[in-house]
């Protein structure tokens, strides 16, 4: 069977990742000079709690080529083939990372590194799907064939209560459109080319809510819906509830998005990504 | 020499006292340009124009009138300011015309010199307009023709040229939709009824009596309605520079100057005479027109204003940190925060503008053209400038949607819906959907005492407009107006009220409002200094 290997930017949780069989590899997250894994060393509720009283903004880096290396090797004593799924490029090194890691493993497993072109939810959508052809029984090529295919099906909308820690970290790309308005605002990215994009201007959280709603309501067909918060599982409910009819809760995941990712959307962040179907 | 016949210092001396009623009455002229908001420079106009015609007349000692009434006419023709100066300067050319080789006048002489004057007026007029300064002059020049059949006293025939110019006044709203719309009277029509009505009082010995007293200014008969009348945006094709000249020459053929220059420019006037000619032109080649001048006789205050200067300047510098685009968004404001805020919320070509100075259809081509994409959204933020923003879309190449935002508050609620994944049409359909969900609060202090809406209102009062339509509340505190005015638009259910504050308002009384807007409705409230003249608050809601 083709294991499936991604990296905790995916926002799976541990409790699905075990249930599908997939294999998290975490990034780094780091306060000053404490290094934590992503989602194993620090969960979501102490990072969150951390990134609002610690006086020193975490930093974040990518999972080493040896951490691959090593997953790989692993996985490689029970399966021939190995389907990897990363964050966008554009967001960090790590598919570089696990294509490095992928040329270090000796053993006879054939792997394939595929860039997600997204992160949190839109990640974690292709990943799921990948997971569930796995234990469907199809080969790799399958699978990486359909998820190329969906990749440009997933779609993604963020709400945001302000854009600096986007902007801090570098990763702000064209949404910088929306920086430094003088109105108070929540503002609505999306991903596009694998890179942070502006989508839209709202006054305030409850138009937010109302206009990642609507996203969802615009698809005629959804195979799949990913929604997320960072520290507001109410704004997360409320979502799912009102989504409920829209996608059935079956085919909806609800996770929290993970530490790396947090660090650089901030805790407000409520997220919605879809996989429309074909 | 005949009792009642007056010379040219008499003359001087009626248009003195007439200029000086005048002065007492500019503000309130002012005002009513324009309901609720004064737009108001004819009043002011009027009497610089005059005092250039009296400076001139002063340093002539002549007794003659007809010396006299040149130099009035030489004066206002130097010193013509605004459209209403304009044709005050038309006034005294015609009156002069009328008097010419007379060393004295009675009431006929002067009845007839009003008849010239009049002529002379409409004729410096490209398209004259009735119920303006225009009607009320004719009027009272047919009354004083009338009144010289009974009795040819100067007095008399003034009185009688007076008593119909007040009369005419009162009726320019019938004539004019945009003043009875604004429950108001031509404010040039009433400047020159008090000009008249100050000349007849020092004719009537009642010089002394007038320092303690103002001119009676006549009303509008009309119920005012409740929408504010505003300046109609002037529908010109292209011009580029005002260019001003007064030309002195001999033989200077009026007819044929206009003729020449029509070709040249839009917006002509020319009047004078055959010597002395106040050339107005607004032409894309100044240079042209005053070289033809130049070959007539000599210039003297020569002004070439490139009219669109201040905004040109405003689009040139956005323009140069603003990179080619898919879609370029070109609005309307007024206000120093409301251009550091919209320029903060994005790349926006702001024109100058407002409620009281309505861009014209070239000044929003030219945005349009400077713009840096060939697909722009065009919010106009306000009614009047709607239809001049959908003019725009026939002059240019570039592909432009007009989303109708009809106030400040809609526009940026439009600027916010911009979707950066959307095409032209999608985002105008989405913003034009984002404005129908925006409430707008304006409030000002009412000009005059009326009743609209079946309040009454005193004069100084604040009174609130909801979406510049409908008057709903009116206080003596703004904090008052604005509570009343939210309820009545139905601020428990909205999401988010934005009080944006003028320039004359300090940053802790808005402050201060927004606590009681919380208090009393529940609700987010966010203050932004707009700094928009005229309007003390504007208010949104979402």
């Amino acid at each position: 069977m083709v294991k499936v290997v991604t990296d905790s930017c995916s926002d799976i949780t541990p409790q699905l990742a075990q249930e599908l069989g997939i294999t998290v590899v975490p990034l780094y997250v780091q306060f000053g000079n404490e290094t934590y894994r992503d989602n194993v060393d620090l969960s979501t509720e102490e990072f969150y709690h951390k990134l609002e009283t610690s006086k020193v903004h975490p930093a974040t880096s990518t999972a080493t080529p040896a951490d691959f290396a090593k997953v790989f090797n692993k996985l490689a004593e029970e399966t021939k083939e190995i389907l990897t799924i990363t964050l966008s490029e554009k967001f960090s090194a790590i598919y570089a990372a696990a294509l490095q890691g992928k040329s270090m493993v000796k053993k006879d497993c054939q792997i394939e590194v595929i860039d997600s072109r997204g992160g949190a939810g839109a990640q974690m959508l292709l990943v799921i799907l990948a997971a569930q052809m796995a234990r469907a029984g199809a080969n790799l090529d399958q699978i990486v064939d359909q998820v190329k295919k969906a990749i440009p099906r997933v779609h993604v909308r963020i709400s945001f209560d302000t854009l600096e820690y986007l902007r801090r970290g570098g990763r702000i790309g064209k949404a910088q459109a929306f920086l430094g308005g003088l109105l108070k605002l929540n503002p609505i990215l999306g991903i596009k080319d694998g890179a942070a994009f502006p989508i839209a201007r709202c006054r305030n959280r409850a138009q937010a809510m109302d206009f990642l709603v609507n996203f969802v309501k615009g698809f005629s067909r959804i195979e799949a819906m990913a929604i997320e918060d960072a520290t507001t599982p109410d704004d997360l409910q409320a979502l799912a509830e009102r989504l409920k009819d829209v996608v059935p809760p079956e085919h909806t995941y609800l996770s929290k998005v993970s530490p790396v990712v947090g660090t650089h959307v901030g805790p407000h962040v409520l997220l919605v990504a879809v996989l429309e179907a074909e | 020499m005949k009792a009642n016949l007056a010379d040219g210092q008499t003359l001087k001396e009626m248009f003195a006292s007439g200029t000086a009623w005048l002065e007492k009455s500019a503000p309130d002229i002012n005002a009513i340009n324009v309901f609720p908001v004064p737009d108001g420079d004819t009043g002011t106009n009027m009497v610089l124009t005059m005092q250039f015609a009296l400076e001139e007349a002063k340093l002539n000692s002549d007794d003659h009138v007809s010396s006299v009434a040149k130099s009035l006419a030489h004066g206002a023709l130097m010193g013509a300011r605004g459209n209403s100066g304009v044709i005050l300067s038309q006034f005294f050319r015609g009156l002069a015309k009328g008097l010419e080789g007379k060393t004295h006048f009675d009431g006929g002489d002067f009845a007839r010199a009003l008849a010239e004057a009049s002529q002379t007026a409409y004729k410096g007029i490209v398209n004259p307009v009735e119920g303006t300064i225009l009607t009320v002059l004719k009027d009272a020049s047919k009354a004083a023709q009338e009144a010289v059949k009974n009795d040819d006293t100067l007095v008399s025939v003034l009185e009688d040229a007076v008593k119909s110019a007040r009369d005419s006044v009162a009726r320019t709203p019938s004539l004019l939709p945009v003043l009875k719309e604004a429950g108001v009277v031509d404010a040039g029509g009433q400047g020159l009824y008090v000009l008249m009505d100050g000349a007849l009082q020092f004719l009537k010995g009642e010089s002394q009596k007038m320092q303690y007293r103002r001119p009676r200014l006549v009303v509008a008969e009309t119920q005012l309605v409740h929408r504010a009348a505003q300046r109609p945006t002037q529908l010109e094709t292209p011009h580029g520079y005002c260019t001003n000249f007064v030309l002195e020459g001999k033989n200077l053929n009026l007819g044929k100057i206009e003729r020449d220059l029509k070709k040249k420019g839009q917006s002509l006037i020319v009047t004078g005479d055959d010597t002395l000619v106040r050339v107005h032109i607004h032409s894309f080649e100044p240079g042209e027109i005053l070289g033809y001048a130049t070959r007539l006789g000599k210039l003297h205050e020569i002004t070439i204003n490139n009219m669109d200067d201040q905004y040109a300047e405003f689009i040139k510098m956005q323009r140069e940190r603003m990179p080619q685009v898919d879609i370029a968004m070109v609005t309307v404001a007024t206000g120093d925060g409301f251009f550091e805020l919209l320029n903060s919320l994005g790349n926006i070509i702001i024109v100058p503008g407002g409620p009281t100075m309505n861009p014209s259809v070239h000044e929003l081509l030219q945005a349009v053209e400077s713009a840096p994409s060939d697909n722009i959204i065009l919010l106009p933020n306000n009614k009047n400038i709607v239809s001049a923003a959908s003019q725009v879309q026939s002059l240019t190449s570039k592909k432009v949607k007009v989303v109708p935002t009809r106030n400040i508050p809609q526009g940026i609620a439009a600027f916010l819906a911009f979707g950066y994944d959307m095409n032209l049409e999608k985002n105008a359909q989405t913003m034009e959907k984002a404005i129908n969900k925006v409430g707008a609060i304006e409030v000002t202090r009412a000009v005059r005492e009326t009743c609209l809406s079946g309040l009454e209102i005193r004069k100084g009062q604040f009174i609130a407009m909801l979406n510049d339509e409908d008057l709903i509340a009116r206080a003596d505190k703004a904090g008052d107006v604005i509570l009343e005015a939210l309820g009545k638009a139905g601020a428990e259910k909205a999401g988010i009220v934005t009080v944006y504050y003028g320039a004359e308002i300090k940053g802790a009384e808005a402050q201060e409002i927004a606590q009681e807007i919380r208090d009393r409705y529940q609700t987010e409230v966010e203050v932004i200094y707009g700094g928009q003249p005229h309007y003390n608050y504007i208010v949104s809601l979402e």
